[in-house]
């Protein structure tokens, strides 16, 4: 216990060493002069030479060179440049995880089947080396999102900046839930053996699992109805968090993958008149005219994965995305990861070549998960009114060797190379030469 | 068909006459003077005799004739009616070996949650073995014929379904004793043996009893042919010894190898496994390397293209199992089975046809534990194609030869051991029942539980008829090689050479019997050259991938710390499909690298992606060899038990107690030659130790050092340990924190095989930089960016162009770290890893910049050959649903098919005996 307690602090110190600082709060007004304004709002064309006037945390006014630029703003002149709103990454574990094998270092996984009163925020470290590295390539806010076993908790979406959680914190957007598997053969981490059963068994066990689901949901709905929250002898957080799931403001987000478990979740949903949005999805390409009829939007992984079975073409991953977008789905695309975060852009980016137009690819890392979170009206384009998270590059910000140059964070400007990497980057090239 | 109560009559006087005139004893042996009547005799030498007679005294086959009278004293048996076959031989069984010696079967079997070991049982948890000198797993000593249960209750099932004989042997551990030709009767052990050794079964599953030392495919490999190397080399010592032991230090005894001196010489064979192709060839590589004569087992791929011609030419005998792969019988219904898995169900029967076909010597074994399927399974074969001759004869005199007993059994000939069953019909008819089986002259009659029996169904009719005719699904095309032409000329390409010559704009170029001959503006495309317009595109050389782990059985032998003896070459898989799908992402080469357990790990391969082709032609011939070593977490990792090292000092001290203990290795070597050059008599080669070997290899500069990293300290550290031993590192791989030590790792002369951005998944990752690559660059190390992974690598080319990214590198320099820079890292510059002429033509073409994320690969040729190809690709894909559509069908049709044919037969006792 002492020898876990040493090494925890040791951690802590490995953690501050370094550490980036958040940007200062935003006093004056900003405004990013000069750059081509991918706004992102459906129809709009692009603003060369345009103006985006930035005032407490919100863009205040987004037009061409004749904007008016409010006196004693701090302007940053981005000619020649392209102003983006900022990546989102809906599925991450932002904040909830630094170093993957070390397991102390994770907070994303709670114990138990059963825990939608559990939320992400409570546990997201403002100062996870991850973060600043994460939005050096553009990606101003995610999703920090719990992965356990059922319902897992709550997704919390926040600002890739800030000193405490509360100055990053937007909402809990989602709450988790992993479908059960159907599963004849696997390997069950929790007792490290390879199992291997009958269908019956399997199916009997998986259909256990979404009757449990349902029933939680019933009594969810049953507990809303009655008045036993003022009692503390009789109140129930669970079921109290499932309240914004079961009156529609906050959908499941169900981590489901195979073509099975995909139109049985459809299947339930419209069952328990619930929202529900499908996080992973990695076969609904295979049933996306289902997917599309049903209206359920869907957050995909890594486009840069692997077939899911060993006879699908050799590029399923990456034409997934344009099946979708060819069969109306809404989606979006997302890591699911922490230190990989930043490669967002190229996860949408893959599916280009592949029959995802491109401004399509764009979207779903903008614009598409602010839809689907419902939090559009603060997110995901760059207008008027909407919260300042943004990004200048000097290309094409899907590409690999474009350049991020500026980030905006809620109105904060925020340098892009203060992180972790170009920090040890430029310490080790001006190591002396031996 | 039963006997006439008069003949009984008969027959009863004629039993107590020879009870009284020949043994006098007491009790109800039968006598063993009888003649068959009636029969058609079905001698399994290709003839047939209609109602011949054939006389059987004191077990011996006396006479076979039509037309001969029964003589007088002899018991009459009236087969009219009935057809006699030679008795069957399962070849290769553990039938009569005590559980205690049998391995729990698994294949195809379901092991429901915490059975433990099951079936067999087995001893208790040997020790754990921490290396081939603890002889793991290894019982050469135990000889089948001093093993036999004759009490096993599996012997009545077999002789009911028309065995008399199998060869049998223990079959837990990886070398479980030898085998026997026994007959499956017998009051006494001894009366049951034929022939004994006959064969040293090899298998390559270890079995859960046996901890430590192997613990992988490749190790268990390295483990068996060490074993044979010291058998090899303990005969020659003894034999020397033996020759003048005066004055001479006395060979060590061996428990184990003393019993392998006759199979290193020759005198028996080995039983070798190989049930899938690669298997098979797998089996024969090793036969041919330690030189043993080798009988393949398993054998249910054998239709595969060229197979039974390879093993025809060689005359490498094989066991077929007649245990046909089959579907769960509970399996998921909406389970995707792929392509593979079904075709081999489906074509799996026609393996002995083909066999047949190409003159390939064979014989049929059980492999399950229901022997009445093992003739079903015969059926499916003839269905298939098989003339049912040449099944008989795989049953029979075909596998009597092949362990060299065909001069007592296999037929019904005079002075052959009087085993011989008689059936009511065709042997391989469905419904056929076994009548008599007369094993050693002892007679076992299943006539009364035919009675009970007796009532026919409606199948048992009409036997042949209702099989099923076979209908052979054809196969789809293969995804790739997409095409193969002698001359292709690639026109108006943006191609990036890789070399000085850096980007050629509207370049063509022209490769002729897999080579670039030429490459310009003005190369002209030659009369009937394969022309491909590029315009707009672009060319790479093909992509070499130099840390990976594709199309490799094992990747790690983790039970010991230096695991140099192991190689991937051992355990390729041609057949991985994350071959095709890394040839999708422009990769041509690949360094396939044992993994990070421990210090000094298994050696390498480097393989061309010439996806489908048997084992050994993916090598890239010529490239000089390699292996893996590994610092930091993953060496040093708890284990259970533990394992030294325990820590990075640890590390190092395991890599230099290995080379001194190599250094010692080549010092015998040298006193050997010295002797040799002396004249000095009766020296031998020392003993060849495949760890050692390895090690002193490198010592030599023959094998290339790629060692796993993390921390720059432990990078040092390494250098100074290869320094102090004079050797170079080839390559630092994942090599993380390089960029601290840069300096360091150029002035040793190492390269560095790095990742592109990967981080923060552990402790020793957390100080990874994005611009390591281009740092190191920076400072004169050669830079290769590497995949580690089956998905990573469909995209290196991407991961190249990140260092464009972090630390501003060019796009030449970007290209050349997963192009040029790795093929001179493995020392394959030569022949790969840029565009240049008389290179080997692994191209790359591009639908977009390359160095985008937007490139995508629209064709890639390994050799001149496009092994790779977009549009191919989508129109055979499409082809390949429809076999695999049509497969399916077939199955549900087979599976409803059957349903009702099931009825209570000849499998219902051994339904009871499986415990069921």
């Amino acid at each position: 216990m002492k020898r876990l307690a040493i090494f925890v602090v040791s951690l802590a110190v490995i953690v501050s060493v370094g550490a980036v600082a958040p940007a200062a709060a935003q006093e004056d007004v900003v405004v990013l002069q000069g750059g081509m304004i991918h706004t992102l709002v459906e129809g709009a064309e692009v603003i060369e030479d345009g103006v985006v006037v930035i005032q407490d945390g919100r863009i205040a006014a987004v037009g061409g060179s004749d904007t008016a630029i409010p006196a004693g703003a701090q302007v940053v002149d981005v000619s020649g440049q392209h102003l983006y709103p900022g990546f989102f990454d809906s599925v991450t574990r932002l904040g909830l995880t630094e170093i993957g094998a070390v397991a102390v270092t994770s907070d994303f996984s709670e114990l138990g089947d059963n825990n939608p009163h559990l939320e992400a925020a409570s546990a997201v470290h403002p100062a996870s080396e991850i973060i600043p590295v994460t939005r050096a390539n553009g990606t101003t806010h995610a999703v920090a999102a719990p992965q356990g076993n059922g319902i897992s908790g709550q997704g919390s979406l926040i600002h890739l900046d800030g000193w405490t959680v509360e100055e990053m914190f937007v909402e809990n957007v989602y709450m988790v839930v992993r479908w059960p598997n159907l599963q004849t053969r696997g390997f069950d981490r929790a007792t490290f053996t390879v199992f291997n059963r009958s269908f019956a068994e399997a199916k009997e066990e998986y259909e256990t699992s979404v009757a449990d689901l349902e029933k939680l949901l019933e009594d969810a709905r049953r507990y809303a109805t009655s008045d036993v929250r003022d009692d503390p002898t009789q109140r129930n957080f669970k079921l109290e968090a499932l309240a914004p799931v079961l009156n529609g403001d906050q959908p499941l987000l169900v981590a489901v993958n195979s073509e099975r478990g995909i139109r049985d979740v459809i299947a339930f949903a419209e069952r328990n008149d619930v929202k529900v949005v499908i996080a992973g999805g990695r076969e609904a390409w295979r049933i996306a005219d289902e997917v599309a009829a049903s209206g359920v939007p869907v957050i995909l992984g890594a486009t840069q994965s692997l077939p899911s079975r060993e006879d699908d073409p050799y590029d399923a991953p990456y034409a997934a995305p344009g099946k979708l977008h060819a069969a109306g789905v809404k989606f979006a695309i997302s890591t699911f990861n922490a230190s990989a975060a930043r490669t967002l852009p190229y996860e949408a980016a893959t599916a280009v070549p592949y029959g995802l137009p491109a401004e399509e690819a764009l979207k779903a890392i903008t614009r598409y998960p602010a839809e689907i979170m419902g939090v559009a009206a603060d997110l995901g384009t760059v207008e008027a009114g909407k919260i300042a998270n943004l990004f200048v590059a000097d290309g094409d910000p899907l590409d690999i060797a474009t350049q991020v140059t500026h980030v905006v964070i809620q109105g904060r400007l925020i340098d892009p190379y203060d992180n972790k990497h170009d920090n040890s980057y430029q310490k080790y090239k001006a190591r002396p030469r031996r | 068909m039963r006997f006439s109560n008069q003949r009984l009559a008969i027959a009863a006087l004629t039993f107590s006459l020879a009870l009284g005139s020949v043994t006098g004893a007491a009790g109800q042996a039968p006598p063993r003077y009888f003649a068959i009547t009636g029969a058609q005799i079905v001698t399994g030498t290709g003839e047939t005799i209609d109602g011949g007679t054939i006389i059987v005294r004191d077990g011996i086959i006396e006479e076979v004739r039509a037309d001969i009278a029964v003589p007088a004293g002899a018991w009459e048996i009236d087969a009219t009616g009935l057809l006699a076959y030679p008795g069957l031989i399962d070849a290769m069984s553990t039938l009569g070996m005590p559980s205690e010696l049998r391995a729990a079967r698994t294949g195809g079997g379901r092991q429901r949650g915490g059975g433990g070991p099951g079936g067999g049982g087995g001893p208790d948890a040997a020790e754990r073995s921490w290396g081939p000198e603890d002889r793991p797993a290894t019982f050469t000593w135990l000889n089948a014929a001093d093993e036999l249960d004759p009490d096993d209750s599996r012997l009545a099932t077999w002789r009911q379904a028309g065995f008399t004989t199998a060869i049998s042997s223990p079959s837990l551990g990886l070398f479980p004793g030898q085998a026997a030709v026994i007959d499956l009767a017998g009051e006494r052990p001894n009366d049951m043996v034929i022939a004994t050794p006959v064969a040293l079964p090899v298998t390559f599953t270890k079995g859960r009893q046996f901890p430590g030392y192997p613990n992988s495919s490749m190790g268990v490999i390295a483990y068996v042919k060490q074993l044979f190397l010291d058998a090899q080399y303990y005969d020659a010592a003894w034999s020397v010894y033996a020759g003048s032991p005066s004055g001479r230090e006395r060979p060590e005894y061996d428990k184990a190898l003393e019993p392998m001196r006759a199979v290193v010489r020759e005198d028996w064979p080995v039983l070798l496994p190989g049930d899938l192709a690669k298997e098979v060839r797998r089996a024969m590589r090793i036969a041919r390397e330690v030189g043993v004569q080798p009988i393949v087992y398993g054998a249910r791929e054998a239709y595969a293209p060229g197979l039974a011609e390879e093993l025809a030419s060689t005359g490498v005998p094989v066991l077929v199992n007649l245990d046909w792969p089959a579907k769960d019988s509970d399996a998921d219904p909406e389970a995707d089975e792929s392509l593979a898995t079904l075709r081999h169900r489906h074509r799996a029967p026609t393996a002995p046809a083909v066999l047949a076909e190409a003159g390939a010597t064979f014989a049929f074994y059980s492999g399950s534990d229901k022997p009445g399927d093992t003739l079903a399974g015969a059926r499916k074969a003839i269905q298939a194609g098989l003339d049912p001759d040449d099944a008989l004869r795989a049953f029979t005199l075909g596998a009597a030869e092949i362990f060299g007993v065909d001069d007592r059994i296999g037929s019904i000939q005079p002075g052959k051991i009087a085993n011989i069953i008689l059936t009511d019909g065709d042997l391989f008819a469905d419904g056929t029942r076994v009548h008599t089986t007369i094993v050693d002259g002892h007679r076992f009659a299943f006539d009364d539980e035919m009675t009970a029996d007796a009532e026919p169904t409606e199948d048992a009719e009409t036997p042949a008829a209702a099989a099923p005719a076979f209908e052979l699904v054809p196969m789809a095309p293969a995804l790739g090689p997409a095409r193969h032409d002698d001359v292709t000329v690639i026109r108006n390409a943006t191609v990036m050479t890789a070399s000085d010559a850096g980007t050629m704009e509207n370049a063509s170029i022209l490769v002729r019997d897999g080579k670039i001959a030429a490459i310009g503006t003005d190369v002209d495309a030659p009369d009937g050259a394969h022309v491909i317009d590029a315009a707009g595109r672009y060319v790479t050389p093909g992509i070499i991938d130099a840390h990976s782990h594709i199309a490799a059985e094992s990747i790690n032998e983790g039970s010991v710390s230096v695991s140099s003896m192991v190689g991937i070459e051992d355990v390729i898989d041609p057949y991985d499909i994350a071959i095709y799908r890394g040839l999708a992402g422009g990769v041509t080469t690949a360094n396939v690298l044992h993994g990070s357990a421990n210090p000094i790990g298994g050696k390498n391969a480097v393989i061309k992606l010439r996806w489908g082709q048997d084992a050994d032609s993916l090598l890239l011939q010529g490239a000089p060899p390699g292996i893996k070593f590994a610092l930091g977490e993953n060496t040093k990792r708890a284990r259970t038990p533990q394992r030294y090292p325990n820590s990075r000092m640890g590390v190092k001290d395991v890599i230099r107690q290995a080379f001194l203990e190599a250094q010692a290795y080549q010092a015998e070597g040298r006193r050997y030659e010295q002797a040799l050059a002396d004249g000095v008599e009766g020296v031998i080669p020392p003993r060849r130790d495949l760890k050692l070997e390895a090690l002193a290899e490198i010592l030599e500069g023959q094998r290339l050092v790629h060692s796993h990293s993390y921390r720059a300290d432990e990078i040092l550290q390494l250098l100074r340990a290869a320094e102090e031993f004079g050797f170079r590192i080839a390559t630092f791989q994942h090599v993380l924190e390089g960029y601290r030590v840069a300096d360091e790792i150029a002035e040793h002369g190492a390269g560095a095989s790095t990742f592109s951005d990967w981080w923060a998944y552990k402790v020793e990752a957390y100080e990874a930089i994005p611009h390591n690559a281009s740092l190191m660059t920076d400072r004169g190390v050669r830079v290769s960016i590497n995949s580690d992974s089956g998905e990573e690598m469909r995209h290196l080319n991407q991961e190249a162009a990140k260092s464009m990214k972090w630390g501003g590198m060019g796009r030449e320099a970007a290209l050349a770290m997963v192009t040029i820079n790795p093929a001179i890292q493995l020392g394959i510059d030569d022949w790969v890893g840029s565009v240049e002429v008389g290179k080997d033509a692994d191209l790359v073409l591009w639908a977009n910049d390359p160095l985008s994320v937007y490139g995508r690969v629209d064709a890639t040729m390994i050799d001149g050959i496009l092994w790779f190809d977009r549009e191919h690709d989508a129109a055979v894909q499409a082809e390949r649903d429809e076999e695999k559509k049509k497969l399916m069908e077939l199955e549900a049709a087979d599976d409803s098919d059957k349903q009702p044919r099931r009825r209570p037969t000849r499998d219902s006792a051994t339904d009871q005996e499986a415990g069921r």
